[in-house]
């Protein structure tokens, strides 16, 4: 006989992209390379999703340009998820992102109880809008403040400072950190950086991990430990991607 | 997937006389990756560590030496084999550039699926065999700790299950060590952590596997966590402080007998309080010792002996209910209803041993446990199983799994051999002599004393 029909009770996990689509992303074939790596990372992310019971991953995305617009606007189940292509076009309206973002994790429309949401912002460049204000009305929002918040930089002219706000506090040691904004200067780190986001960190928020006596106990940066960041595997020569920013 | 080896090269290893063709890459995570490879014609994993996590962990590569070394407690681990580096011909083909090494071990048979699988309720699995894995659980670590081992890391998330038999396998024994040989860099997986160790009071050990053992065994017998219950809804955002709460700074059994600030909300936690209610008072008593007086200390936590030999009992006492079916687990003597239709439960035909008493259901089994005092609890080698009549479902006989001969009694005294892989009707005899011991069969209307 089967067992009986009973579940784990799940939470909500939200993940949100933030998307750069300004006229710059356009160059060098950024855009594609973004929509590419977040297109093969679904599988990876579904899988941990199936592997969580304790979750349900959600995604949503949001594009901004000349203004920002919910480019995913339900929340979708992982599984469910079609990525269709973003565009390039415009200016970088990122504090107009922010403050839709911060709309939407506010409760409600926010489950009262639910697991830390996972914020992913990529940009190429710099805001053209009053970032700093975008950035005060999403900080307000309490589950932002308890959101793992993630930057990814894309190329040499993102403006790091911007996205190192957007995480938050700088980490005190040196060396490369996911408290830090993540630098993609190809479409393969890229594709990493947006693998292990939707993945390893999904993952860490949703159930914990095993952990080692190194991870400190007493959470000292965030409420979330952050997995490692994916290491530098060494392109084989006939892998090599096809662009180079 | 970045894959660091080469999927489809050969690549040869310091002490390894053939290459090793690497078939395809199964998965990797923040320790590392897994393989499935061939070596001269036999498939095997091998696991790849990142140079990250062997510099965290000081005591890695002596640890596995150590365990390749000692062998398996049992058959149920995916135990290492070898540990293996690169040979200097293949250095340039392991696309990292700091040195690293992994290990051989036996390959997951596909029929194994993932633990978690059953703990979202994707798995068609019976009760039987979710007690039969338990009980697996509980034999394996009892033979890990009797080798002076402990394992340190359990989760749902280094276990896999054969749904069909009930059978286990555990991975990831990378951190398994001898108790209280503080090498390792692991504390846990959080959940599944004993609150010492959590909140930093203990190194993990044999102690808190046994706590850890006694969360696993809950989520695979109520698909629920034994510490989520009204405590855990006040909590808005799953964090990892709120964690830390939960399970290490004040943590309450669901079910606590005398503390019930903690208990499960009639419909988020519903699965708990389903499945509680099927198990038997001495299995919900081993959960009580454990995550009641054994929460803060460690000593008193249930020990597998004891799991193993409630888990056992628990076996032998499954009955099907004649209105619906399901499985039941009562303890015999008292009147029953089943657990899921609520109809009255019969006393079933039950066959008494010189230790022990199973009732007669379809799929119970005797094992050498149930007449021999010094044997352990194992249901690996069963000596017979209840069947049902291929024509009448309802008519119940005992086949001879053994490779003896029985000799079966009617009521009326006659006497006829059972040969092995023969099966004797229970309804007509009285008792049965097998060179084991003797099997009593004991009717409800009429019982008769035991031979």
């Amino acid at each position: 006989m089967p067992f009986p029909d009973v579940k784990l009770a799940n939470r909500p996990l939200h993940f949100l992209y933030l998307c750069d689509c300004s006229g710059s992303m356009a160059a060098s074939g950024k855009m594609q390379a973004l929509n590419q790596a977040i297109r093969q990372s679904l599988p990876g992310m579904a899988a941990v999703a199936r592997d969580n019971p304790e979750a349900r991953v959600l995604v949503r995305a949001v594009r901004f340009a000349d203004h920002a617009a919910w480019h995913i606007e339900t929340p979708t189940p992982v599984d469910q998820l079609e990525w269709r292509d973003l565009q390039a076009g415009g200016i970088t309206a990122m504090g107009e992102a922010l403050k839709l973002v911060a709309a939407a994790l506010q409760t409600p429309p926010m489950e009262v109880r639910a697991l830390p949401p996972v914020l992913v912002l990529i940009s190429d460049g710099q805001p053209t809008d009053d970032f700093a204000a975008g950035l005060e009305a999403l900080l307000r929002v309490p589950w932002a403040q308890k959101a793992v918040r993630l930057a990814i930089a894309l190329g040499h002219d993102a403006d790091l400072e911007v996205l190192q706000r957007f995480i938050g506090s700088e980490p005190a040691t040196a060396g490369r950190s996911p408290r830090r904004p993540l630098q993609a200067s190809n479409a393969t780190s890229l594709a990493q950086y947006i693998q292990w986001a939707s993945t390893a960190v999904v993952g860490a928020a949703s159930m914990p991990a095993s952990r080692v006596s190194e991870t400190p106990l007493e959470p000292a940066a965030g409420n979330i430990p952050l997995p490692d960041l994916p290491p530098t595997v060494l392109d084989p020569t006939d892998d090599v991607g096809p662009l180079v920013w | 997937m970045n894959w660091i080896l080469p999927e489809g090269a050969s690549l040869g290893f310091e002490g390894l006389a053939a290459p090793l063709q690497i078939i395809r890459g199964l998965g990797g995570g923040t320790q590392g990756q897994v393989y499935e490879v061939d070596l001269q014609g036999e498939r095997l994993a091998l696991k790849w560590y990142l140079p990250a996590c062997i510099a965290r962990d000081g005591g890695l590569e002596r640890r596995l030496e150590a365990s390749i070394r000692a062998t398996a407690p049992n058959e149920d681990f995916l135990w290492p084999i070898a540990l293996l580096r690169a040979s200097p011909a293949s250095r340039p083909l392991i696309r990292l550039r700091q040195e690293s090494f992994g290990y051989l071990m036996p390959l997951r048979p596909p029929a194994y699926v993932g633990a978690c699988e059953h703990a979202a309720g994707r798995l068609a699995i019976g009760l039987r065999q979710v007690l039969r894995a338990c009980f697996g659980l509980a034999d394996a670590f009892h033979a890990l700790h009797l080798a002076g081992l402990c394992y340190k890391d359990v989760s749902l998330g280094n276990l896999f299950l054969e749904p069909g038999s009930g059978g286990i396998l555990i991975c990831d024994n990378d951190n398994v060590a001898v108790d209280g040989a503080d090498h390792g860099a692991v504390l846990g997986t959080p959940g599944f952590m004993a609150p010492e160790v959590l909140l930093g009071q203990a190194r993990p050990g044999a102690d808190s596997d046994l706590f850890s053992l006694a969360v696993l065994l809950f989520r695979l017998l109520t698909r629920h966590d034994p510490l989520k219950g009204q405590m855990e809804l006040a909590i808005r955002c799953l964090d990892e402080p709120a964690r830390r709460r939960l399970c290490g700074e004040d943590p309450v059994f669901i079910f606590d007998p005398l503390d019930d600030r903690n208990r499960p909300d009639p419909i988020e936690h519903a699965a708990a309080l389903i499945t509680w209610p099927i198990y038997p008072r001495p299995l919900q008593a081993l959960f009580e010792q454990t995550f009641c007086r054994g929460m803060k200390q460690p000593s008193r936590r249930a020990l597998t002996g004891q799991w193993k030999q409630e888990l056992a009992r628990t076996l032998d006492r499954r009955a099907l209910c004649p209105a619906c079916g399901q499985e039941n687990f009562q303890a015999s003597g008292a009147p029953a209803l089943c657990w899921s239709c609520g109809a009255p439960l019969p006393e079933p035909i039950t066959l008494l041993l010189a230790r022990g008493a199973v009732l007669a259901a379809p799929d119970n089994e005797l094992h050498p446990h149930h007449f021999d005092a010094l044997a352990g609890e194992d249901l690996r080698r069963p000596l017979a199983r209840v069947v049902a009549h291929p024509q009448d479902h309802r008519r119940l006989g005992l086949r001879n799994l053994s490779s003896a001969a029985w000799s079966a009694e009617t009521h009326d005294g006659r006497v006829q051999p059972v040969q092995p892989g023969e099966s004797c009707s229970l309804a007509a005899l009285a008792r049965i002599q097998s060179p084991s011991g003797p099997i009593a069969v004991q009717r409800p209307t009429r019982p008769s004393p035991a031979a």
